[in-house]
C-alpha cells in the first residue's frame, strides 16, 4: 500500500472547506461585492464633481485649522475675504464658495485646499510690504485651486483606495465605517501633501497665473515678485522651514517669473501697490508703537 | 522738559524705524539703465553694471528706487536681487506670542511638519471659516472703494530659462 501524501491531503481539505464557505453565504453576492470593493479609485479623483471637491477641501482645511486656529481678529478676516473674493472673481472659477482665513501662527506660509479654501498665516500677513504683495500670494493660492493641483497630488496617494469607499464618503455625512476608511486615507494623503509640497511645475504655474490674476484685479503684478524677493533674502530658517521645504527656491521662482513676465506688464496703467484700508489694518511697527503712546502728556498736578 | 525728552525718544524711534524700513539692500544682477522715473520710457541717468550694490529706498509697481554709487534713480525690480539683511519682524518669529488665548504663555505657535502630522479636523474652526465668506457684491464694493480697476489680461506662457 502507498503511503498518503501529506501535501495533497492538506490542499484537498482547504479546497473543500472554501467551497463550503462560499455556498453558505451565497456565491453570487459575494463575487459582486468583492469585485466592487476591489475597484480602485485610480484616476477617479479627476472626475469628482464640485460638491465632492468642496467636501474634500473642507476636511483638509479643517485639518490645517486643527494645526493652527483662526486668528481672532474679525476685521482682518473680513478684509481678507473681500480681497480674496475680488481676486477669485478674476479667475476661471469665480462661482466657487471661496473662503479665506488667517491662521494664528507666526510662521510664514500660505495654503489652499480643493473647492476654494485659502489659508495664510498671521506671520505672512504681517510681513507684507503692501497690499499688492498680499494680493499676489492669495492669487497664487487661487491658481492652485483653479488648476486642481491638490487633486492631482492627492491622486497619487489615494489611487489604491477603494472606489466604493470614496462614494460612501461623498454620500454619507459622518459616522459610517466605510466612509470613515476613505476619510482616514484622505487625511493622511493630505498631510503628506502639505508636508512634501506640490509638484514644482505646479508652483511655477501658480506663480505665472497669480501675477495675472492680480493684474486683472487692478493690482501690480509685481507684488508676488516682492514677496519672493523677501523670501530669497531671508536667512532665518525659523518660521520659514515648512514653506521652504515645500516650494522651489525663491531665486529659481524669480528667474522663471522674470522669464515669463518680461516686459508684458510695462504698458498697464493705474495698477495699485497699496491702499489706505490695508495700511490701517497692518500692525503698527513694534519699535514705533510703545513710544507713540508715551507722547500723551500727563495731567498736570494742581498747584498749591 | 520731561515731555521734550519723551518726544525726542519717540522721534528717534520713528527715524530708526524708517531707516530700518528703507534699509533693504540689493545687488544688480543684470546690466541695464538707471532711470529718472519708474517708467520704461523715462530719461536714462546712466548705465548700471552687474554686481553693483544698491540701497532700496522705495518700491513702486515693478520698479525700485535705489541709491547706487552716489546716484539716485529707478531700476527694474527683477534686475535686482535682494541681499540677506536683518529686517523688522524677522526676530518676531522667535517670540511667537499668542493673541487668542488658546495657547498659554509658554506655547510655541509654529506651523510645522509636526503640527500637521499631529492635526485632526477641527469642525468648529471649519464652521467659523465657512462663515467668513463674503458675497460677490461685498467684494465688488470694496474694490470700488479702493479704486481697483479690472483689466483683461491673458495668462503667461512659461518663459525660457538658460
Amino acid at each position: 500500500m502507498r503511503r498518503p501524501r501529506p501535501l495533497w491531503s492538506l490542499l484537498l481539505v482547504c479546497a473543500l472547506s472554501s467551497t463550503a464557505a462560499s455556498a453558505q453565504f451565497g456565491p453570487l453576492n459575494s463575487i459582486v461585492s468583492k469585485a466592487r470593493s476591489a475597484q480602485k479609485i485610480g484616476e477617479g479623483l479627476r472626475s469628482i464633481n464640485e460638491q465632492e471637491e468642496i467636501k474634500i477641501g473642507g476636511d483638509l482645511a479643517g485639518m490645517l485649522l486643527g494645526a493652527a486656529p483662526l486668528l481672532d481678529d474679525p476685521a482682518k478676516q473680513r478684509y481678507l475675504n473681500t480681497l480674496g473674493g475680488w481676486l477669485a472673481l478674476h479667475s476661471e472659477r469665480p462661482r466657487l464658495p471661496w473662503k479665506f482665513g488667517i491662521l494664528d501662527s507666526n510662521d510664514f506660509n500660505a495654503f489652499s485646499t480643493p473647492g476654494g479654501y485659502v489659508l495664510i498665516t498671521r506671520g505672512l500677513f504681517d510681513r507684507m510690504r503692501n497690499e499688492s504683495e498680499l494680493a499676489g500670494v492669495l492669487a497664487h493660492e487661487i491658481a492652485h485651486v483653479v488648476r486642481k493641483h491638490h487633486l492631482q497630488a492627492l491622486q497619487k496617494g489615494l489611487r489604491e483606495q477603494s472606489l466604493s469607499e470614496m462614494r460612501n464618503y461623498f454620500s454619507v455625512s459622518t459616522g459610517n465605517g466605510i466612509a470613515d476608511r476613505f476619510a482616514g486615507a484622505l487625511l493622511s494623503a493630505g498631510k503628506e501633501m502639505y508636508i512634501r509640497g506640490l509638484d514644482r511645475e505646479d508652483e511655477y504655474e501658480a506663480d505665472r497665473m497669480g501675477v495675472v490674476i492680480a493684474a486683472r484685479s487692478g493690482f501690480s503684478p509685481y507684488g508676488l515678485v516682492g514677496v519672493l524677493q523677501t523670501l530669497s533674502a531671508t536667512t532665518d530658517e525659523k518660521g520659514y522651514g515648512l514653506h521652504n521645504r515645500t516650494h522651489p527656491l525663491p531665486l529659481d521662482r524669480l528667474v522663471w517669473l522674470d522669464a515669463a513676465m518680461g516686459t508684458r506688464f510695462d504698458s498697464m496703467q493705474g495698477l495699485v501697490d497699496d491702499v489706505p484700508s490695508f495700511v490701517t489694518l497692518r500692525n503698527p511697527p513694534p519699535s514705533a508703537a510703545p513710544p507713540a503712546r508715551q507722547i500723551k502728556p500727563k495731567p498736570k498736578r494742581p498747584k498749591g | 522738559m520731561r515731555n521734550t525728552r519723551v518726544i525726542l525718544v519717540a522721534a528717534i524711534a520713528m527715524l530708526s524705524w524708517t531707516a530700518v524700513q528703507a534699509n533693504e539692500r540689493g545687488i544688480v544682477i543684470r546690466a541695464g539703465d538707471l532711470f529718472a522715473e519708474p517708467f520704461i520710457d523715462a530719461a536714462k541717468l546712466g548705465p548700471l553694471t552687474g554686481n553693483q550694490p544698491v540701497t532700496i529706498t522705495e518700491r513702486r509697481g515693478g520698479w525700485l528706487a535705489v541709491e547706487v554709487g552716489g546716484r539716485r534713480g529707478w531700476v527694474r525690480m527683477l534686475n535686482v536681487r535682494l541681499e540677506a539683511a536683518p529686517r523688522p519682524g524677522a526676530n518676531t518669529a522667535a517670540m511667537r506670542t499668542g493673541s487668542t488665548g488658546r495657547t498659554v504663555a509658554t506655547g510655541v505657535k509654529g506651523l510645522d511638519e509636526v503640527d500637521i502630522r499631529g492635526a485632526s479636523i477641527d469642525r468648529e474652526q471649519l464652521a467659523r471659516l465657512d462663515q467668513l465668506a463674503v458675497s460677490e457684491s461685498d467684494a465688488r464694493q470694496h474694490a470700488v472703494q479702493d479704486n481697483l480697476k479690472e483689466s483683461r489680461v491673458d495668462y503667461l506662457k512659461p518663459g525660457k530659462v538658460k
